[in-house]
């Protein structure tokens, strides 16, 4: 699968006929994917500094409240999917030191980056200098994390395995994601919607 | 033209999109958006793949979120030029002058370290915003409801301790 002395465009080439023959949907499917996600991302404006550090700052609630949207109602659709045999399950693991010391790097960074790795590309293609600097330090991230894999392997464990709420519920499964959806609607519609100003709101402000 | 919806509406259609990305008729498999990046390094650095046991790992969730990843840079390239105009050339956002500082060097220093262990944390955690909250929790997963329990309290604490909390005037 892997040439030796393959190209970077080689590569990139390889990337489209590793995704075209992976049957996880044709690379002009993905790519649509990516087209609607960023869109969605940009409409709503969370990826704007404003809005994530703002939620760090908790001056601005725009990201939690669609976060929570999302998730609940997504995690409705997507039980009665897997019931129907339209979707499956694709659970982590629990793998407790990764998911806290990660979780905790992660949360910090996005506070004062105030972007995540999804949002960030938006930002990128709207020419946020910023942001291309951050992207840069995140690719050299990428080789740190994988030229120290093994060693940094040993501090996430232990694996606790792929638990889920669902499985904790086994004899009332439906009831139990029903409740988990509903209750994450509800979390997002009580969270009060609070707005920070960004650069592209001060000229359209009456 | 439409420049700026709801954050309900923008839920509810995230939503959608994920259900479709999840079911067989789109990708049958969770949205992901961190393990591009690592991907990325890889080629870009020229590593081998065969001497590595994380690009190993990552080949086909990389490549997948790699093309993604075009679709996300292409599609909102397209839209900040002719629909929500917000293309420009910004260093120093907003927020950052009002409750940080207009240093141009602080801004860039900052959005380098922080965008290094942004993509440092999304790995030792297996995930991010779009894998581990959009995704697993959506499966309601336990390691996805754990890492975003820490990932929300870790920003606020941040939060409270890395801005001021009045706005220079």
């Amino acid at each position: 699968m892997y040439d030796k002395d393959s190209s970077m465009i080689e590569r990139i080439f390889s990337m489209f006929q590793t995704v075209q023959n992976e049957g996880h949907g044709s690379v002009l499917l993905v790519f649509i994917i990516g087209m609607v996600f960023g869109s969605i991302i940009q409409y709503t404006k969370v990826h704007k500094f404003e809005k994530i550090a703002g939620f760090a700052m908790l001056k601005d609630t725009v990201v939690p409240k669609m976060l929570f949207l999302a998730i609940g109602l997504a995690s409705i659709g997507l039980y009665f999917m897997i019931q129907l045999g339209w979707a499956s399950y694709h659970i982590k693991p629990i793998i407790l030191g990764g998911l806290i010391i990660g979780g905790t790097i992660f949360g910090a960074s996005m506070a004062i980056f105030g972007k995540c790795p999804g949002t960030g590309p938006v930002s990128v293609a709207e020419g946020r200098v910023d942001i291309m600097v951050g992207a840069l330090g995140g690719i050299f991230g990428g080789l740190v994390f994988t030229l120290f894999y093994d060693k940094l392997k040993l501090l996430m464990g232990p694996d606790l395995g792929k638990l889920t709420l669902t499985g904790y519920f086994e004899d009332h499964q439906g009831l139990a994601v029903l409740i988990f959806g509903l209750l994450l609607v509800a979390i997002s519609i009580a969270i009060p919607l609070l707005e920070e100003t960004d650069e592209d709101d001060i000229g359209y402000q009456n | 033209m439409i420049k700026k919806i709801p954050w309900w509406l923008g839920g509810t259609l995230m939503a959608l999109l994920l259900l479709f990305i999840f079911s067989i008729l789109g990708a049958d498999r969770p949205l992901g958006a961190s393990t591009y990046v690592p991907y990325f390094a890889g080629i870009i650095f020229d590593l081998d793949p065969d001497k590595y046991t994380y690009l190993k790992e990552i080949h086909n969730a990389g490549s997948w979120e790699g093309v993604m990843l075009l679709g996300v840079l292409f599609g909102s390239f397209l839209n900040a030029l002719f629909v929500t105009k917000t293309f420009r050339f910004i260093i120093v956002p907003a927020a950052w002058r009002k409750y940080k500082n207009n240093s141009v060097k602080s801004r860039l220093i900052w959005s380098f370290v922080s965008g290094f262990f942004l993509i440092i944390g999304a790995r030792l955690a297996g995930g991010c915003t779009s894998g581990h909250f959009l995704s697993g929790m959506t499966q309601t997963a336990f390691s996805s409801m754990i890492f975003g329990a820490v990932v929300m309290i870790s920003l606020v604490v941040t939060g409270k301790l890395f801005y001021k909390d009045k706005a220079d005037v």
